[in-house]
């Protein structure tokens, strides 16, 4: 398989790279891009280890060849926020989710999809979205209070920036 | 830093109750941790001050998840009165100032560093505060007395001193070290039993904590390497003509251990892998596949070739009114830790090796890429980076022997990944174990006879080579590494703790072990032998108590030792389940274990859904002396349920040709969140020093989801995994 050029947004940056168009997104932000926040935990769509969003959904980036992100924007852990404060970010460290931290990555770039679907999720929600992501450390039980936590605080600022006028424009949008 | 004090410091960790092993097998265990910088205070090798009023720690121990970095942090920063967030800290190198005093080697293991050091660390810290008062006495002329330490700083009463720990540093460099510094009293703490954040949490969700393949190195290759899947097979040829001509292959080469493929990324070295044409050879070791290990197993259940390891009491010439006769199993589990094995390696221009690796046994490591690369130990530098989980498996250092190979052979940087299937096939298993429980019990219920009967292969016997490798000096030939490896295996405590030490008082108490080796290789796996151990005692515990016609909890508490720390912890579980009574459709099963010092009770409460259980909730408490950092204890007690509730529920390898059937998470899996009870943590209240924490959540959580499932069901199960259908 001969190298391809493939040029895609990463983090809101143009990336551009000659690459076997085989090669799966991770190894190309871990191993060409030196982008290391996203992990390998399986390479067969299995752990969650390696989610990313692509065009701000969840993939699985161990089993998404490059040539399928060609002209797509992808966000990794390095740009789910600036400063690494997220309100998800926020919550995992003030439920001390994180334990050895490999599966985190993926784990937030999970509950930050999932929180996009589902701004005030259940228990159920949460189940359902994020146990394709495993965490051999056992902080499931962390990672849902963190999940809460963070939906309140982002309904809270949502709340807080709220403007008149705001919902009509919705409205309208909608009808 | 003179011998004396490090020798303080050492018998300041015997008045922790530790054991201190005199002697040293590389011989220079008395040596400081050189200064970086000439201009430091470094009053020992865990800490030093920098001029610009940094304080940086060692953290010389392993963190993989376990929290012992805020732990060291957390201690310290206590006895020099600042905020453990405020202080820095380095991964520590290995050295021998840093050799555990119980295993020798610089090992994180046995959940005892926190135990050990808590005495040591807080003595570095007291000591280290106390010369920067003193230095301050000189600077100031303000007389001791008026001073005190506060955030970092030290000031005096009247608020005219006021001087950063870094101001004081050049001062405190001329002091002599103070043999007895005052240690702060457990009335004062305001970080011991306080500190609940973890200090890398932050690192761990931004994606810049750096693991093993994560490592700050500049246009390194990627390597795979190609293992025989038999155990002790061999290789029988090769031929990776094909394969070399792929793109982007770079080598492709035999090392000891495997054909390793080096190429410009992952995934090109693992394609081209998958086109080297390989002839495997099984080996000549005896039982190679589950089938013939357990027919192997149960005849020496049957067998006399017993070694009696604990015998208390005499057998009761006549069975009591009841008597019991049962067997269980237990099968091979994996740690299938989260990151699979990785390190990276570079040559240095001075004609040595650096390591990036995260690893439990630095030395080990150490050993091993100076063995690999072909230089001595001291040309071989290891950054022990962040651990992607370790529960054991990263004790051994087949990686970093297998990536120093590869750089010794390509002169250029590498970073080796093994795919998850390299990982679950190439694991240090915990072993496989059959036990016989035979019990008479006396007309009131209670226990006349108890025998306990186990069928294990050593773990010692099997992995002690490896290590030995490493901690012996390097003229030892390897025949007597082999025999200290056997040695080790007739008295291989790993196969009977928790059984042989339990706390349970049967007037005749018969523990029996033979040790059966099959071809796998074997290794400790987060809690060891009480991982499985603790499932049969429990189990068969909770079977007398029905046979019996009593109640769990009562039969237990009559069968443990008044004020022991067990009944408390029993008392206090079975207040939080409500186990008197039980909500309705709710059924309960219990479980207590002794481990690493400390002791947990568990109790699971199951429901049944369209007559299948259904695991709704663990009930946890724990006594482990001091809680240095309370939530940090809660949560190791949520990962250790998991953990123990994960191998009780899917945990099994197969063995066929001594190669592992399973491959990856979906033939070998893992709980996940959907599966996870709710989970409630309670600690013991205490003032004792402190006990382990990272291993003992994990024994009682089998046990307690059996006998809950024996309670909602009837059905008693006594093979692992246990089924929910
Ligand atoms: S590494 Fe991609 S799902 Fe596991
Ligand atoms: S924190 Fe270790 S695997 Fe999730």
């Amino acid at each position: 398989m001969s190298p391809e050029t493939i040029t895609f947004t990463l983090n809101g940056q143009p990336a551009r790279l000659e690459i076997e168009p085989d090669t799966p997104l991770l190894w190309v932000l871990r191993d060409e891009l030196a982008m290391n926040g996203t992990k390998f935990g399986c390479g067969r769509g299995l752990c969650g280890a390696c989610t990313v969003h692509l065009e701000g959904s969840p993939i699985r980036s161990c089993s998404l060849p490059i040539s399928a992100v060609a002209g797509k924007a992808v966000t990794t852990i390095e740009g789910l926020s600036s400063a690494g404060d997220h309100p998800l970010q926020k919550a995992w460290v003030a439920e001390n989710a994180p334990q050895c931290g490999y599966c985190q990555s993926g784990q937030i770039m999970s509950a930050a999809a999932l929180l996009a679907a589902r701004p005030n999720p259940t228990d159920a929600d949460i189940n359902a979205y994020m146990s394709g992501n495993i965490c051999r450390c056992g902080t499931y039980p962390r990672i849902r209070k963190a999940i809460k936590r963070a939906a309140a605080e982002m309904a809270a600022a949502a709340v807080a920036t709220w403007e008149p006028g705001q919902d009509a424009d919705a409205a309208e949008v909608l009808s | 830093m003179t011998l004396s004090r490090r020798q303080f410091i050492r018998n300041a960790s015997v008045a922790g109750g530790a054991l201190t092993i005199g002697f040293s097998l590389s011989g220079c265990s008395e040596q400081q941790l050189p200064k970086q910088n000439a201009a430091d205070f470094q009053p020992d090798s865990y800490l030093r001050v920098t001029p610009d009023g940094q304080v940086i720690a060692q953290i010389f121990k392993a963190e993989m998840g376990q929290g012992v970095l805020t732990g060291i942090l957390s201690v310290l920063a206590e006895e020099l009165e600042m905020e453990p967030a405020s202080m820095r800290y380095e991964m520590a190198p290995p050295h021998p100032a840093f050799g555990d005093p119980e295993m020798i080697m610089q090992v994180t293991g046995g959940s005892n560093s926190i135990r050990l050091y808590y005495d040591t660390l807080r003595t570095v810290g007291a000591t280290a505060r106390e010369m920067l008062i003193t230095a301050a006495v000189q600077q100031t002329g303000t007389p001791a007395s008026e001073l005190y330490a506060e955030a970092g700083r030290v000031r005096s009463r009247d608020s005219r001193v006021d001087l950063g720990y870094g101001e004081l540093v050049a001062t405190a460099n001329t002091l002599a070290v103070p043999e007895n510094p005052p240690l702060k009293q457990a009335a004062d703490f305001k970080v011991i039993g306080r500190q609940n954040d973890r200090l890398d949490a932050q690192a761990k969700v931004d994606g810049t904590a750096v693991f093993g393949s994560d490592a700050p190195v500049e246009n390194a290759l990627v390597a795979v390497v190609l293992r025989c899947p038999h155990a002790e097979g061999s290789c029988g040829g090769w031929d990776a003509s094909e394969a070399q001509q792929l793109p982007g292959v770079e080598d492709i080469f035999q090392i000891d251990g495997g054909i390793a493929v080096v190429a410009r990324n992952y995934w090109r070295a693992r394609k081209a892998a998958e086109a080297v044409s390989t002839n495997w050879q099984t080996g000549e070791a005896p039982l190679q596949s589950s089938e013939d290990i357990d027919v192997a197993f149960a005849a020496a259940l049957e067998g006399d070739e017993f070694e009696v390891v604990r015998e208390d009491g005499e057998l009761p010439a006549e069975a009591g009114a009841r008597t019991l006769s049962v067997e269980y199993n237990a099968p091979f589990v994996a740690h299938a830790t989260m990151e699979p094995q990785t390190a990276t390696a570079q040559p240095m221009a001075d004609g040595g090796i650096e390591v990036w690796v995260g690893n439990q046994a630095p030395d080990v490591a150490q050993a091993y890429a100076a063995k690999g690369f072909g230089v001595g130990r001291d040309q071989a530098i290891i950054h022990n980076t962040f651990l992607g989980g370790g529960f054991g498996r990263r004790a051994a250092a087949d990686n970093v022997y297998e990536v120093a190979q590869i750089v010794a052979r390509v002169q250029q940087p590498v970073k080796l990944v093994w795919s998850r299937e390299d990982d679950m096939r190439h694991d240090f298993y915990r072993p496989v174990m059959k036990a016989r429980l035979r019990a008479s019990l006396a007309e009131s219920g209670d226990v006349e006879s108890y025998t306990h009967q186990i069928v294990a292969p050593s773990i010692n016997q099997k992995i002690m080579p490896h290590f030995l490798n490493a901690a012996m000096p390097a003229w030892v030939p390897h025949g007597v590494k082999s025999a200290i490896g056997n040695m080790q295996a007739d008295t291989d405590h790993a196969s009977v703790e928790g059984v042989a030490d339990t706390s349970y008082q049967f007037p005749h108490f018969l523990v029996q072990y033979t040790n059966l080796q099959t071809v796998m290789p074997l290794g400790y796996w987060r809690s060891v032998g009480h991982s499985q151990n603790a499932f049969v005692i429990e189990s068969f515990v909770d079977e007398m108590a029905h046979a019996a016609g009593r109640d769990p909890v009562e039969f237990r508490r009559a069968h443990l030792p008044e004020n022991s720390r067990h009944r408390v912890v029993l008392d206090k579980v079975a207040a939080m389940a409500n186990w008197e009574q039980p909500a309705a459709g709710r059924y309960l099963g219990v479980a207590v274990h002794e481990s690493f010092y400390s002791v947990v009770a568990e109790v699971a409460e199951v429901s049944m859904e369209d007559g299948r259980p259904k695991l709704e909730k663990v009930y946890c408490a724990i006594d482990c002396g001091i809680a240095v950092n309370p939530d940090i204890v809660r949560a190791q007690m949520e990962s250790g349920i998991i953990f123990g509730l994960t191998a009780a529920l899917k945990g099994k390898i197969t063995v066929k040709d001594g190669a592992v059937e399973q491959s990856n998470f979906h033939d070998y899996q893992m709980l996940r969140m959907s599966e996870t009870p709710e989970i409630e943590v309670a600690i013991i209240d205490s003032q004792a020093a402190p006990t382990g924490v990272g291993e003992p959540g994990t024994p009682p959580a089998a046990p307690a989801l059996a006998n809950a499932l024996f309670a909602a069901t009837g059905k008693r199960q006594r093979d692992l995994p246990l089924q929910l259908a």
